[in-house]
């Protein structure tokens, strides 16, 4: 297998291109074996006819119970929207970016620079919409995280230790899928910027030279590294939103809330106190945004 | 009485070689135990090598040997050597590999490692210019020699040169050559009319038929090389020179050149690796060059950046002319091109008063070499179209602006020494070529539309140099009767090598066929000759061998004298013998006659040398002596002035005012080079030289990347050189043909002048079929002329480089 | 690596006699194999050592894909079938002058003596940042030298541009597209037809290919319909050089006129963008129209509808838009 393509320039300067496409298909390939073992792994660990994913709790063991509707609202309509336009353009660049390479051909370019710019476009509104109207830290790993999840990927491999314990908005799983998914994501999306200069776009002719050859041959493999990582990140994703005892979850982002119970169980309310309401919309959640809530 | 053999047509003795393909070129020779050399060329315009790593290409099998800059004689700067750790330009050879077959040679260069250091580089002269422009040399971007010294210069031109420059025109910084004849302020003063315009040239590789290939090897101490190139003594004399080796120890083999237009005067640098390559594997090398490769090494057109400003009277004589020339002069030596455009711009017009400046920059793109009519072409073919505009404008005649500017007689001046000329006349060439082209009827022609064609006549006035003297000639009469001549120069496809052959024998009353020409190999005695170049050839080698002929014929008439009485002078020659006037029946055949020489000994068979000759020549007179009746002497006729020979272009073209194509529908050469030698070939100069300048004028120039400095042009189907279908179906001459008085012969050379007439008809025909719109740049090519044509934005600035 | 030109490093070369045996040969060697005809364009880029096939497989040994066949009241042409052998086919002559024209214009008589039906339709595109081996797109890498700002794009292409401007040099194809012939395309799993039009593909669809063939895949022949037959052609190409030089753009038009009407049209361009262009605005904006100036200028008026020139290509514009008016006047060149 390759890892990279490098060709001479015209200066006969061995320089790089991108990495090899052989790439695509390990990171297709580790994201089948990734889901098939975890899947495996999920019912062995969890004997017959019981999925392994496990329930951290029960309902009503945590504190702060009291009050709360039938209905937990999880995501808000705008944070729902983000995360299924991202997942939306996401698809579509992951579609224009390799279906070509297995010989499916179309005209891609054009439809997969603007779903970049579109992807772009969605994670500034999230940044500033996280950091200034929601509270970024539910979704950054901490010290407690680091523990946990050690724990939990211990228990979960080795069934010794203790299982999961009752979280805070975001497993720890999640954080780090979501940590994953900043830097990978950041990485395609600022080469992808910086290869939208080679090609004549609305905002400018295209220009090849803004950087030198040594330099674009790092924003090529830095680019195909972080798509050929999405591969696999977003098998995973698909997988865990498709698996019975994540659905509760899947369906929080699609219809906004959970359930009462489903927050009993799977959530602690010292960790999480989210707004009350019934599947509500639009929530601007200022309690959940107290920090003291988190803390 | 013998056949005539001046003036008529003859064909050369190497026709039949040629035309059934047994004439050897120097890539068809082989050698005992012979390897064949390929180049690595340098990928960048400018770097320092840094390291070579050939070690894989030298473990494989078949391949023997390498040859880098440290295996050669080192050469002073701005000179070329053959192989650099500096690459100046792309394509610049770095090293050499041999192997026993090329392919093996070929795939061992593919496996050397070179570690290259990219260097700033500069393509265009302009740019170079430039505050902070880059130098194409770490030494300097120009060679100042001066009285006092001569060095590299980094030289640039204040910011305020180029701000102040409008789009379009030429900055014009301080130059590094001027000369001023007279007060051009004050001719400008006197003018009725000024034209004012920038102009440009583009570089173009020469681009002969034949690559530069050379074998090359060595027995006993003497390198024996067969190579391509155009003046065959000169060459072994730069060889020897080169090589640091004593005259007699080269041996040169050329004997058919495929052509060459000034790339191989003495050869070019790349003949040496062989050279060199053998030396040092003590094997016979070949390294044939390929079409790629001569691009690189093959030299080049100086393209120009310029300016001129002209001044006429209402009669349409020029009262002023100034001249700014910017010289790409690639990245090696000294070229004068600019120096030369000026000087003939001088000669065309006689301008009452004139000024020029000139700058010559080096830049990182292949060598430039002289190219058939140096600087000349290029000026005329620049200039004409605004001799036009003037005339259109004043309300004369296009031919009679040409008539009153041209130089009357040899009393005009050239260049800033302003020399006379040997001879000269050229109003006559215009006018009997205007008749000839029927002037008055086509130019009436001129703008007419049929559909889509707008039809233009134009005229293009081109001297060149036409000659040089003082070159030795050596013939001998053999006891076998016939008569040998031996000549030093080349054989590049022209015929003179036996056309200034025949003034021997015509002066010895011999029949061609008891002739026999001995050319092209270096161990056959062959006398100091001229380079076959500048056009020089047929004047200094008509004289040459007519003073070897005079020479001859004193002697024949001596020894009748002596065997059959009276005095030398009561003899005469025809038919291979030597009789007495009053009684064809008293004399000796030449057979006797060379055997009455040897028994003579002394100077009659060249036991004794005159003591002017050259080294050369009398190394040659010594290995020919006593073999039979020799004649051998220096050309000591003299002569007063530049020898200058002309070509007035006559074209008529069609350009399609949709498309912008051009086609050249008829062309006529009219030529004042002395008298004619032979017909045919003076034709095919003519002709000839006129479609080389077709191509300068139309098609061919260099397409460089600027970001990568790489060449494009470097095939003969991106290059265009003109093709057949380029070329007019009706092409005509017609020549003076008075005789030069200074020379005994009274003919001039003719390669280079045709070349400027051609190039220069047509863009003036061009721009009088755009109505007068003179575009100023070579070449003009159907997108220049559409875009002119239809109003829209050039392709190119006028002064953009290598587009 | 250092680089070595014109000279062709050794391959090996196959010589069947059946298109079975070449089809098996290509698949073979996938990659590594190279389908040879006249060998013009392929020995350029062997020559350069650009493309190093190791595996070349020469097809003039097949016999079926040479000559001049009727197929149906049209004519099918086998790929293999050498350009001089088309322009002097009877047939050709009389029915489909507009193909005579336009294959007399390739090249030079040498080269078209050599140069096959197939190879000149399947021939790369001629961007001398691609033929000198540079890592652009076409090539695999990722840049295309020749839009950058400082670039020598005076030849390249005025439409259809995706990150690749290179065009597509083919005098021939236009000429087919005009007469609306069809590509015959054999490979292992059988023959396919394809349109002219639909054979050229730029390079939004794959840059690195300029037809739909896939590795492998052999065209055979070309079939040209009645449709078009003696209808009133026009080809133009406009070059630098008269012999021996590519189209700096070409126009190939054929016209079924009743009454002085024109009934349809066709009409397609090349050298202008990276595939051949069929104009089909200029077709329906000319179709039922009388031949005449207006008529002309009114086809002309849309032929470069959607032109955006390179920095140094604009004439090309005006170029395209003047042949296409002329070939719509409705005289010969
Ligand atoms: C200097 C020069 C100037 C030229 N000028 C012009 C011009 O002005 N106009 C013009 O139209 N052409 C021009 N050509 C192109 C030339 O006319 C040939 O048509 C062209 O090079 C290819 O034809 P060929 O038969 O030689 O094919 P080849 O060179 O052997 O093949 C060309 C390509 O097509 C593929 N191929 C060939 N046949 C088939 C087939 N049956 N099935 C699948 N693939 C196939 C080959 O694999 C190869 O990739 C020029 C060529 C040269 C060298």
């Amino acid at each position: 297998m390759d890892f990279w393509r490098r060709a001479p320039n015209p200066w006969s300067q061995d320089v790089l291109l991108g990495v090899s496409w052989d790439l695509m298909w390990a990171a297709a390939i580790a994201g089948v074996a990734f889901i098939v073992a975890h899947a495996l792994w999920s019912k062995v660990r969890a004997g017959p006819g019981e999925d392994g994913g496990g329930a951290p709790g029960s309902p009503g063991s945590g504190a702060g119970a009291s009050g709360l509707a039938a209905r937990v609202l999880r995501h808000s309509l705008t944070s729902r929207l983000f995360h299924w336009v991202m997942a939306a353009s996401m698809l579509v660049l992951l579609v224009t970016a390799f279906f070509p390479v297995l010989g499916l051909r179309f005209d891609w370019v054009s439809v997969h620079w603007i779903a970049g710019v579109v992807l772009l476009a969605t994670i500034v509104f999230h940044v500033v919409h996280s950091t200034v109207v929601r509270n970024w830290r539910t979704i950054w790993i901490d010290g407690s995280d680091v523990r946990e999840g050690t724990a939990e990927l211990k228990h979960f491999i080795t069934g010794q230790g203790h299982p999961p314990g009752k979280t805070g908005k975001y497993a720890t799983a999640n954080k780090a899928f979501h940590h994953a998914a900043v830097v990978v994501g950041l990485g395609a999306i600022v080469t992808g910027v910086l290869m939208m200069f080679r090609i004549d776009t609305v905002f400018w002719a295209a220009n090849p030279y803004i950087l030198g050859d040594g330099m674009w041959g790092v924003v090529y493999v830095v680019h195909g590294l972080c798509g050929v990582a999405l591969i696999t990140m977003t098998a995973a994703h698909v997988y865990f939103a498709v698996r019975p005892d994540k659905w509760w979850l899947t369906r929080s982002m699609i219809k906004g809330w959970i359930t009462r119970e489903e927050y009993l169980t799977h959530h602690d309310p010292q960790k999480w106190a989210p707004e009350v309401g019934e599947g509500a919309t639009g929530a601007s959640a200022g309690s959940a945004a107290d920090p003291a809530a988190v803390a | 009485m013998a056949e005539q053999l001046i003036g008529v047509d003859i064909a050369p003795p190497d026709l039949v070689a040629k035309v059934t393909g047994r004439a050897k070129y120097a890539e068809d020779f082989r050698a005992e135990g012979m390897v064949f050399a390929k180049l690595l060329i340098s990928p960048m315009p400018h770097a320092r090598v840094r390291r070579i790593d050939a070690r894989r290409a030298l473990a494989m099998e078949g391949v023997v040997g390498i040859l880098t800059a440290d295996d050669i004689t080192p050469v002073d700067a701005p000179g070329e050597a053959c192989l650099t750790m500096e690459p100046l330009y792309q394509g610049e050879p770095i090293l050499a590999i041999a192997a026993v077959d090329e392919t093996t040679a070929a795939n061992a260069i593919e496996a050397v490692n070179v570690d290259l250091q990219p260097l700033p580089f500069a393509l265009d002269p302009l740019q170079s210019l430039r505050p902070g422009g880059a130098d194409a040399r770490t030494e300097g971007n120009t060679y100042v020699r001066t009285q006092e010294s001569r060095d590299f210069q980094s030289l640039k031109w204040p910011r305020s040169v180029f701000d102040d420059a409008p789009p379009g025109t030429l900055p014009m910084g301080e130059p590094q050559t001027e000369w001023t004849i007279g007060d051009v302020d004050a001719g400008f003063a006197d003018a009725a009319v000024v034209i004012e315009e920038t102009l440009s040239h583009q570089s173009l590789t020469h681009h002969p038929m034949e690559p530069r290939s050379t074998m090359a090897y060595w027995q006993n101490g003497k390198l024996y090389i067969h190579t391509s190139t155009q003046s065959v003594a000169r060459t072994q004399a730069a060889i020897a020179a080169q090589m640091d080796l004593e005259l007699d120890d080269v041996v040169l083999i050329g004997e058919y050149c495929g052509g060459g237009f000034g790339s191989k005067i003495t050869g070019s640098p790349i003949m040496l690796v062989p050279a060199f390559f053998s030396r040092k594997l003590g094997r016979p090398v070949m390294m044939r060059i390929n079409r790629y490769e001569e691009h690189y090494v093959g030299r080049a057109r100086p393209g120009f950046q310029a300016w001129t400003k002209m001044g006429f009277r209402s009669d349409g004589r020029m009262t002023a002319l100034d001249l700014y020339i910017v010289q790409d002069h690639g990245p090696y030596g000294l070229s004068g091109d600019h120096n030369s455009a000026a000087s003939t711009a001088s000669l065309t017009y006689q301008p009452e008063n004139m000024r020029f400046r000139g700058v010559t920059v080096y830049t990182n793109t292949p060598p430039r070499a002289a190219q058939r009519a140096p600087g000349g072409g290029a000026i005329v073919a620049m200039l004409e179209p605004l001799i036009d505009k003037a005339a259109r404008e004043l309300g004369v005649d296009r031919v009679d602006i040409r008539m009153i500017n041209a130089p009357a007689d040899n009393e005009a001046w050239m260049g800033a020494n302003q020399r006379p000329l040997t001879s000269n006349f050229v109003r006559r060439a215009i006018r009997i070529g205007a008749d000839q082209f029927d002037w008055a009827a086509k130019r009436q022609l001129s703008g007419q539309r049929q559909g889509t064609k707008a039809t233009g006549v134009g005229i293009g006035v081109s001297p060149y140099s036409g000659g040089s003297s003082g070159f030795d000639g050596l013939i001998v009469i053999r006891p076998d009767g016939r008569l040998y001549i031996h000549q030093g120069i080349g054989n590049l496809g022209t015929h003179s090598f036996a056309d200034t052959a025949r003034v021997a024998a015509e002066i010895l009353g011999m029949n061609w066929r008891d002739c026999q020409v001995i050319w092209g190999d270096t161990s056959q005695h062959l006398p100091w000759s001229s380079v076959q170049a500048g056009s020089q050839t047929t004047h200094a080698h008509t004289r040459a061998n007519h003073a070897a002929a005079m020479d001859a014929l004193a002697k024949l008439q001596q020894i009748a004298a002596m065997d059959l009485g009276g005095s030398p002078s009561d003899y005469m020659v025809d038919e291979g013998r030597v009789f007495r006037r009053a009684n064809r029946s008293r004399g000796l055949s030449f057979a006797r006659a060379a055997e009455r020489a040897i028994e003579l000994g002394g100077r009659f068979d060249g036991h004794e040398l005159p003591e002017d000759i050259h080294v050369m020549t009398v190394g040659s007179a010594t290995g020919l002596a006593g073999q039979g009746l020799m004649g051998v002497a220096k050309d000591n006729y003299g002569g007063e002035g530049a020898i200058q020979s002309w070509v007035v272009g006559f074209a008529r073209v069609e350009v399609d005012v949709e498309t912008g194509h051009v086609e050249l529908k008829e062309y006529l050469g009219s030529a004042d080079c002395g008298v004619v030698l032979h017909p045919r070939s003076l034709a095919a100069q003519i002709h000839g030289g006129a479609i080389q300048g077709f191509g300068m004028a139309r098609s061919q120039k260099w397409v460089m990347d600027p970001k990568w400095g790489a060449g494009f042009a470097n095939r003969f189907y991106t290059a265009r050189p003109p093709g057949i279908l380029d070329v007019p179906l009706e092409m005509d001459w017609v020549a003076v043909g008075e005789p030069d008085p200074q020379s005994p012969v009274g003919a001039r050379g003719i390669g280079e002048p045709p070349l400027g007439a051609g190039a220069a008809a047509i863009t003036s025909a061009i721009a009088d079929a755009l109505g007068g719109q003179c575009l100023c740049r070579t070449p003009l090519t159907t997108d220049v002329i559409l875009a002119a044509l239809e109003g829209r934005e050039q392709p190119f600035s006028i002064l953009d480089a290598h587009v | 690596m250092a680089v070595i030109r014109d000279m062709i490093p050794a391959f090996e070369l196959f010589q069947p006699t059946t298109l079975q045996d070449a089809l098996a040969l290509l698949a073979e060697y996938g990659d590594e194999g190279w389908a040879l005809a006249g060998g013009l364009d392929s020995f350029d880029w062997f020559k350069d050592r650009v493309k190093r096939p190791t595996a070349v497989v020469d097809l003039a040994g097949i016999e079926s894909l040479r000559g001049v066949r009727p197929w149906g009241d049209g004519i099918e042409i086998g790929a293999m079938t050498t350009l001089t052998d088309v322009i002097e086919n009877e047939d050709v002559q009389s029915r489909y002058g507009l193909l005579r024209e336009a294959a007399s214009h390739v090249a030079t008589p040498q080269i078209r003596n050599a140069g096959t039906l197939g190879g000149n339709l399947c021939q790369d595109t001629r961007c001398w940042y691609y033929r000198s081996g540079w890592p652009c797109y076409r090539a695999g890498g990722n840049t295309c030298y020749a839009s950058a700002r400082e670039a020598m794009n005076r030849e390249h292409c005025v439409m259809g541009a995706r990150r690749c401007v290179a065009v597509n040099p083919s005098d021939v194809a236009p000429a087919l597209i005009a007469l609306d012939a069809q590509m015959v395309i054999a490979g292992r799993r059988g023959e396919r037809v394809v349109d002219a039009e639909d054979f050229f593909i730029g390079p939004a669809i794959d840059i690195t290919r300029m037809t739909v063939l896939k590795p492998g895949e052999v065209l055979t022949s070309v079939r040209i319909p009645p449709d078009y037959a003696g209808a009133t052609f026009y080809f133009e190409k406009v070059r630098d050089r008269q012999s021996w030089d590519f189209a700096l753009a070409a126009v190939a038009t054929a016209m079924v006129t009743s009454g002085g009407n024109i009934q349809r049209a066709r009409v397609a361009v090349n050298g202008v963008a990276p595939y051949p262009v069929r104009l089909e605005n200029v077709e329906r904006v000319v179709a039922g129209r009388p031949v005449s100036e207006e008529t002309a200028e009114a086809g002309g008026a849309v032929a470069t509808d959607g032109a955006k020139p390179l920095r140094h290509n604009d004439y090309k514009v005006a170029l395209l838009e003047n042949l296409v008016r002329r070939s719509l006047r409705g005289t010969e060149a």
